[in-house]
This record gives structure tokens, C-alpha cells and sequence, in this order.
């Protein structure tokens, strides 16, 4: 064995992780009046509590962690979950359980469909099982949970309703505080539709229950694909992916839900590209819906340049040698304060622009709000001259 | 809806909160392995880990600053990884990657391996002895980052001994000591310190090192002092492998048990006890600073807990003993000793012990009606109070001026309000790069 060229996305000598499902799981059903069982030995909930979730400190919502330890795993012994869970449910009496699970449940093949059975048998309280692993990045925990709580809770009977919508993948990992959802569901409200819910952020369990009262789903970032393509399946509701970040964006998106609510089918509402002279570095929807609003600013189009996205991988995140190459390949970067080691040199400029799913609390504070018909790419942009 | 709390007198002496569904409160102080590991003068640590456990190291570690950043690597767990069963092969290949692009040749590599090692029976070691031949001038320490195995050999304590796996037997000399295992300089605070540099013994303290060879002097060292629980793994394995003996310090408010461990590493030591007139001028310094704070306090309830000092028992007892109204403390794990605990039972049979663990402190009432003084950030939080002594771990306080210290730190907290939410929410109290 020794140094091999062999590509190597494990390894990340001076970036940061983005979060992981777990936290996505906690993140998406935290204001949904339910209680999230991270099953973990530990370390995992204050990561979240701590760097992930900014309502913790000023809320009570219920989100704890099993304690799994070495012979309960060795063992296989769930009924000690079983029994902490129900002790648990009967003092603290949430209106459902969430229960999640990181790398050891994984690995010794825990079953969270039998025994979130078992606990619902027991507690008469309905139990969500969403199989994380800890492995993956919070976008596949946000998805597997919205889909899980939809699967169980929304009312399949009703109808859709003309220009009415939902947004999904809605949580602050993504949008940080209130300001960034209430400024996206005004931009859309502006654009003449009804949000009809906003998965899962602002909003209440019994208004989501109506999901499918909704012609069309936006998934407003990556973590709200798979709840759309349930909800295509079941529904046939058609689902658009994109982001309203500035005024083009956000006519792109009203564009692009008329044309899916009129003909049903799924569409994207930003262009694909690969490379360009400015990148943008985030999660996929925003980092491409980002990039699109860019490209179409004055400052770009006088300048020939273009923007591009470069985002996480749910399985392996981002890897640094290519983060590297990227970023210095680049005249302009959008991203976040925390890739500040990626940069070779002063040739290329980074815009800020903090994620939650990066840098956690750090740069809390300057995140702007960005998700709004209202957001000015063209002034934004011009901070890279 | 249960009581968050029990009453001291219904508690049985085995306690252990570690046990159901566990609570995460937003208070931060208390110090992480991470930051443990950046005491270490020119040492790098890589954590090997799933992304779900990384997040944690990374953000701590970032939030010390970007100095920071550049003492910390990491090696994503995958699944691949679990399915192609090559888990050795990632940690020696992300590690030689990681040497071999940073900046600056570290002196020491702390590898953190985690549960999920323990689990898929990864041979680490092997990969240690082939770094350690390809990296003959770094020192190569394998480090745990494993919760699972908390109930028999926890992180914090395994990280504390483990740094210190790199000392070899050397010849001891008669005027060298360790402090082993702290988070803090014990200096100014520590009547031990102030003891042993006044008759010329030199103190190696991990905590105030700037260069690795600094801290590879602590192999000379003739006698080792550890000041808590957390530290006695550490000064069990010098003790064993460097035949450096371990003496502890216990960290009491006991005056006597003060006395008699200060006399017993005099001797140890060979050197003059602390003067009769010294220990009675301390005592009364001691007994008159109480005084006055109690008079200040006024019945004012006072609650203590276990992340500001290692024995809040046993404190609760002084300042009972000293007349002050202890209302409450919060404990996870009782360290004291069967006859503090009976003593508290007998003095203050209603004293309230929370857990901080514990779920049903999610939904406890933190209201506290009128004003109370806390010592610890989590009795400050969950008392919701601002006036508060915002330290972790004794924070370099030992024997009277240990206690004198606190109780000015009380005093100061009694008379001026803290931003209790923003500091509390801080990790790693007082950790810098």
C-alpha cells in the first residue's frame, strides 16, 4: 500500500462536512408537534441541536437520542428501545414518533419497520420509521421523512385545486430562519398561486394534511425530490424543481408550474451547465437555480460569462481534489465563508453566501434571504467585479 | 406529567442517568474530544467517520477558527467502504493523502476511529505500524471516537490517556511533575502549583504547551498529579508504563482532605509541607470570603452543577455547611463518595437533583421565581437565570485558592448579569488555537 492516484472523496484535508440524513430527519419534523428518535449512541443530537437547528434554544420540540450502547447492538436487543420510547411517549404524549437511526442500527440491520410497528402497537401513537444510516447527507434524510409523513398523514382522497402548490424540501439546513420561507411563499403568492403547504417549515400538521389538494409540487431544493415523485406516482401531481432566487427565477418558476399544472408533466426551471467562469457551490436546486439567475444578469452577459453549480453528492458529499479544480478554475464563487481554505489565491473571487448545511451556525447571521422574486442577483453578483 | 427532578432523600446512591431516551440541552461549555486534541503542540487529528458523526468534529472545530481548521483532517466512512470491506486501506490512504498535502509536518497524528470500526472488526493497528515506518519522525496515536463504548472505556477519558501513549520510559527527574488530564491550566488557582514552583519543582502541564517537545518532556517527570475522574485512565497507564507513580488530587472543598493531599505530595516529594501559618491563614481567608458571600447572598437559592465543578455534591455540602441556601443540583452521574451523599441527605433531605440527560427535562418549567445564583452554565439554564459563574471543570481551581477563587467567581456572578442564552451556547469554554 501506498499513495495511490486513485480518486478519493473520503479524504478532506482542511473542508468541512455538510450535515448528515439524521439531522435532515430531526430538521424536516420539528415543527410538526411529533417527537424524533435518533436511534445512536450518542453525539449525533447534539451535533443537530447544536449546529443544525437553530429553533432548538427557543422551543420545546421533542428530539432525543436512544443511547444505543455496545451489548444492546451486540445483542440486538430493540426492546430496550421499545421500552424507552413508550416511557417516553406516555409522559411527553407527541402526536406521532419519528424514528431514525445512524451508522450501528445500519449495520446490524435494524429493523425500524417492525418496530416502529411495535411501538405504535403498543403506544396507540403513530410511529414514522425512516431508515437513515447516517452515511448519507441530510438532503436524503429531509426527502425520506417528508415522504414518510405524507405517506402517512396527508389525505389521498382530496383533489387538486387549480394554481395551487406545495413546496418541498422546506427546512432550515437549507433556509435557516422564518425569513427566507416567508419571503419565498410571498414570491409565489405574488406570482398568483396559493401555498397550499409548505413542507415543513411555517406551517402545521393539520394544514399539510391536505397535501394533495396541491395541482403541482415544487421542490424548492433536492431534499424535497423523492416526496415528489411520490406523490407523481400516487397522485399523478406534476412537480417542478427550481428556486426563486431573483425576479428571473422566480418568472421562470410561474412559467414552468402553469405549463406542468396544464399538461402534467415534471419539468426543471433552470438550464443545465457544466462549466462557467462563475460557479456557484451549494445545494443542487439552489446552487443551479443560483447559477441560472446569475447568468442572466447584465454583469454576466456583458462580461460573456457564465455561471455554473457544483453541489454535494448524497452518498460521498464533495470532493475535495475536484472542489479544488473547480473553484480555482473560476473567476467568481459563490459559497460558503466556510471554503475559504479551497482558494489557491486572490485570482479568484468568493461571494458569500453562508448554508447551513455547511457551516451550521457559524455565519448564521449573514445568511441573506435569498429565496425571493425579490433577491437583487444583479447587485449580488456585482460584489465579484 | 413526571417530575424533572427527585428529592435527595428518595435518590439511592447508584445513579446513573445515562439510561432511556437521552436530552441534548443547548448548553455547550463542557469541552469535546476535539478540543481536547488541540492541546497537543503541533498535532493534527483526523477523525475517520461516518459524515453523521463528522459534522459534529468538523463545525467544533471550525467555530475555534481557521487556525483551528488546519489541526483537523477528515476520512468519510462510506457505504462502499462497508461493502468492499477495504476500511484499512481508506485509513492509510486518506492519511498518507492528508500528510502529504498539509502545509506544515505535524509532530503528532491523533487518528480517531469510531463505533463503526469497533463493529466491523477494522484492524487499525496494522495500518498504524505501516504510518509509523513511512513516518518515522511523526508519532502516530490511535484515538476513539466511540460512544457505543461509553459504559466501559468512554472517549474523553480513552483521549486523555491516549495522548499521551506517546511518552517512553526516560529517566525521571527529582524536580519535574506532570499535571495530567486537565482542560486548564492549574496555576494561580492551585494551591498545589503555587506550592510546587515555590520549591522549585517544574510543572509540565499539557494545557500551557507551545512546542511538542515541551510535552515530551513530560517523560522525565518522577511523579505524576491528576485532579479528576476524567484523568484517571491517564494516570493509571504512566503509572504502569513510565513507572511514573500517579498521585491524585481530590477535588474537594474538604479543608482537611486539602491539608492531607498537600502533605502527602510534599512528602512524596521531599519537599517542606505548606506552613502551619499558611494553611491557617488560607482556612481563614477561606471561612471569611464564605462568610461574606453568604451575608451578601442572603438566602438567595443557589443551584450547582456538574459541568462548573467535578464534585457538585460535595460543594453543595460546603455551602450548606457555610449557610448558604443550596436549592438544587444537576447530576448525571453521582462521583462522589456514599458518605458525601449521606451527609447531603441528612443537611438538605429536599435538596432537588435534576438530571440534564434526562427527556423529560425537554419540557421542564425553567422558570425560577425570584432570583437565583448558578454555578455552571447548566443550572443557569435551567434555572433561566443571568446571573451565573460561567466555568467548566473546576477551570484550573484546586485546594483553598481554589475555593477562594470560586467564591469570588460567585460573588461577581451574584452582582452582574451575563448574556446567559449566547455564552452558554458556546462550545469548548474557554478552547483556543
Amino acid at each position: 500500500m501506498g499513495v495511490q492516484s486513485m480518486r478519493d472523496w473520503h479524504t478532506h484535508v482542511y473542508t468541512s462536512t455538510y450535515t448528515a440524513d439524521v439531522s435532515g430527519v430531526c430538521s424536516a419534523m420539528y415543527e410538526l408537534g411529533g417527537m424524533t428518535v435518533l436511534h445512536d449512541p450518542s453525539g449525533c443530537n447534539s451535533t443537530y441541536t447544536t449546529h443544525d437547528e437553530p429553533r432548538w434554544y427557543d422551543s420545546k420540540s421533542l428530539m432525543f437520542v436512544s443511547g444505543l450502547d455496545e451489548l444492546t447492538a451486540v445483542y440486538g436487543d430493540d426492546s430496550v428501545l421499545i421500552n424507552d420510547v413508550k416511557k417516553a411517549a406516555e409522559d411527553l404524549k407527541p402526536r406521532f414518533i419519528t424514528l431514525c437511526g445512524a451508522s450501528i442500527p445500519h449495520i446490524i440491520a435494524f429493523d425500524y419497520r417492525g418496530t416502529a410497528r411495535l411501538i405504535e402497537k403498543e403506544t396507540g401513537i403513530p410511529v414514522l420509521p425512516v431508515a437513515t444510516d447516517g452515511l448519507k447527507s441530510y438532503v436524503s434524510g429531509v426527502d425520506l421523512a417528508l415522504r414518510e409523513w405524507i405517506r402517512r398523514f396527508a389525505d389521498e382522497t382530496e383533489e387538486p385545486v387549480k394554481n395551487c402548490i406545495n413546496l418541498l424540501g422546506v427546512t432550515p439546513i437549507d433556509f435557516s430562519g422564518p425569513a427566507n420561507v416567508k419571503a419565498m411563499k410571498k414570491t409565489f403568492e405574488d406570482l398568483g398561486f396559493t401555498v397550499n403547504g409548505c413542507f415543513a417549515m411555517e406551517d402545521s400538521f393539520e394544514n399539510l394534511t391536505h397535501a394533495y389538494r396541491a395541482s403541482v409540487n415544487v421542490a424548492v431544493s433536492s431534499a424535497g425530490l423523492k416526496t415528489a415523485r411520490y406523490m407523481k406516482a400516487r397522485k399523478n401531481i406534476p412537480y417542478v424543481v427550481g428556486l426563486p432566487v431573483g425576479k428571473y427565477m422566480a418568472g421562470r418558476m410561474a412559467d414552468a408550474i402553469l405549463q406542468a399544472q396544464e399538461d402534467g408533466r415534471n419539468r426543471t426551471a433552470f438550464d443545465e451547465r457544466t462549466e462557467g467562469d462563475i460557479l456557484v457551490i451549494g445545494e443542487e436546486v439552489y446552487a443551479k437555480s443560483m447559477a441560472e439567475a446569475v447568468s442572466r444578469t447584465g454583469f454576466a452577459a456583458g462580461r460573456g460569462l457564465a455561471a455554473a453549480a457544483l453541489w454535494p453528492d448524497t452518498d460521498e458529499g464533495l470532493d475535495e481534489d475536484d472542489l479544488y479544480d473547480r473553484v480555482n478554475r473560476s473567476q467568481i464563487v459563490i459559497c460558503d465563508p466556510l471554503f475559504f481554505n479551497v482558494f489557491a489565491d486572490e485570482k479568484t473571487k468568493m461571494i458569500e453566501l453562508p448554508h447551513e448545511g455547511y457551516s451550521g451556525r457559524i455565519f448564521r447571521d449573514r445568511i441573506p434571504v435569498f429565496a425571493s422574486g425579490e433577491f437583487d442577483a444583479e447587485a449580488f453578483i456585482e460584489r465579484g467585479k | 406529567m413526571n417530575t424533572p427532578y427527585q428529592l435527595i432523600r428518595d435518590m439511592p446512591y447508584r445513579y446513573n442517568a445515562d439510561i432511556g431516551l437521552a436530552y441534548s440541552s443547548p448548553c455547550r461549555g463542557v469541552w469535546n474530544i476535539v478540543h481536547y486534541g488541540t492541546l497537543v503542540p503541533q498535532g493534527h487529528q483526523i477523525f475517520v467517520c461516518p459524515t453523521s458523526c463528522l459534522r459534529g468534529v468538523v463545525l467544533t472545530t471550525a467555530e475555534m477558527g481557521r487556525e483551528a481548521m488546519k489541526k483537523l483532517s477528515t476520512i468519510t466512512v462510506g457505504e462502499d467502504n462497508i461493502l468492499n470491506g477495504d476500511m484499512e486501506e481508506q485509513l492509510l490512504h486518506g492519511t498518507e493523502k492528508i500528510i502529504n498535502t498539509l502545509h506544515e509536518r505535524p509532530r503528532m497524528v491523533m487518528i480517531f476511529t469510531s463505533c463503526i470500526h469497533h463493529f466491523m472488526a477494522v484492524n487499525y493497528q496494522r495500518v498504524y505500524r505501516i504510518l509509523r515506518k513511512e513516518y518515522p519522525d511523526i508519532d502516530f496515536i490511535d484515538c476513539y471516537m466511540d460512544p457505543i463504548m461509553r459504559r466501559t472505556a468512554p472517549p474523553d477519558p480513552s483521549l486523555r490517556r491516549q495522548v499521551l501513549r506517546v511518552l517512553k520510559p526516560a529517566e525521571h527527574d527529582s524536580h519535574r511533575v506532570s499535571f495530567v488530564g486537565n482542560c486548564y491550566p492549574m496555576t494561580e488557582y492551585c494551591d498545589l502549583y503555587v506550592h510546587l514552583k515555590r520549591n522549585g519543582i517544574e510543572v509540565s502541564d499539557l494545557t500551557t504547551m507551545k512546542k511538542y517537545d515541551e510535552f515530551k518532556l513530560m517523560e522525565q517527570s518522577c511523579l505524576n498529579f491528576t485532579f479528576n475522574n476524567a484523568a484517571a485512565m491517564a494516570g493509571r497507564d504512566l503509572s504502569i508504563r513510565l513507572k511514573q507513580p500517579e498521585m491524585k488530587m481530590r477535588p474537594t472543598y474538604f479543608y482537611d482532605d486539602i491539608d492531607a493531599d498537600m502533605q502527602n505530595a510534599s512528602e512524596t516529594l521531599q519537599i517542606p509541607d505548606v506552613s502551619d501559618e499558611e494553611k491557617a491563614r488560607l482556612r481563614k481567608e477561606t471561612e471569611e470570603a464564605a462568610l461574606r458571600l453568604r451575608e451578601k447572598l442572603n438566602g438567595v437559592p443557589v443551584s450547582v452543577d456538574y459541568t462548573a465543578v467535578v464534585r457538585p455534591l460535595e460543594f453543595a455540602v460546603y455551602l450548606l455547611e457555610h449557610g448558604f441556601n443550596v436549592e438544587s443540583v444537576l447530576i448525571d452521574v453521582i462521583t462522589e463518595s456514599e458518605e458525601v451523599f449521606r451527609k447531603l441527605v441528612e443537611i438538605k433531605p429536599d435538596l432537588k437533583v435534576y438530571s440534564s440527560l434526562g427527556w423529560n427535562m425537554r419540557t421542564a418549567d425553567r422558570t425560577h421565581e425570584g432570583k437565583i445564583l448558578a454555578v455552571g452554565q447548566k443550572s443557569a439554564y435551567f434555572n433561566n437565570t443571568n446571573y451565573f459563574v460561567n466555568v467548566v471543570e473546576n477551570a484550573g481551581m484546586y485546594g483553598y485558592r481554589g475555593i477562594l477563587h470560586l467564591l469570588g467567581l460567585m460573588e461577581e456572578a451574584f452582582d452582574s448579569e451575563k448574556n446567559m442564552p449566547v455564552l452558554i451556547q458556546e462550545k469548548g469554554w474557554g478552547c483556543r488555537v
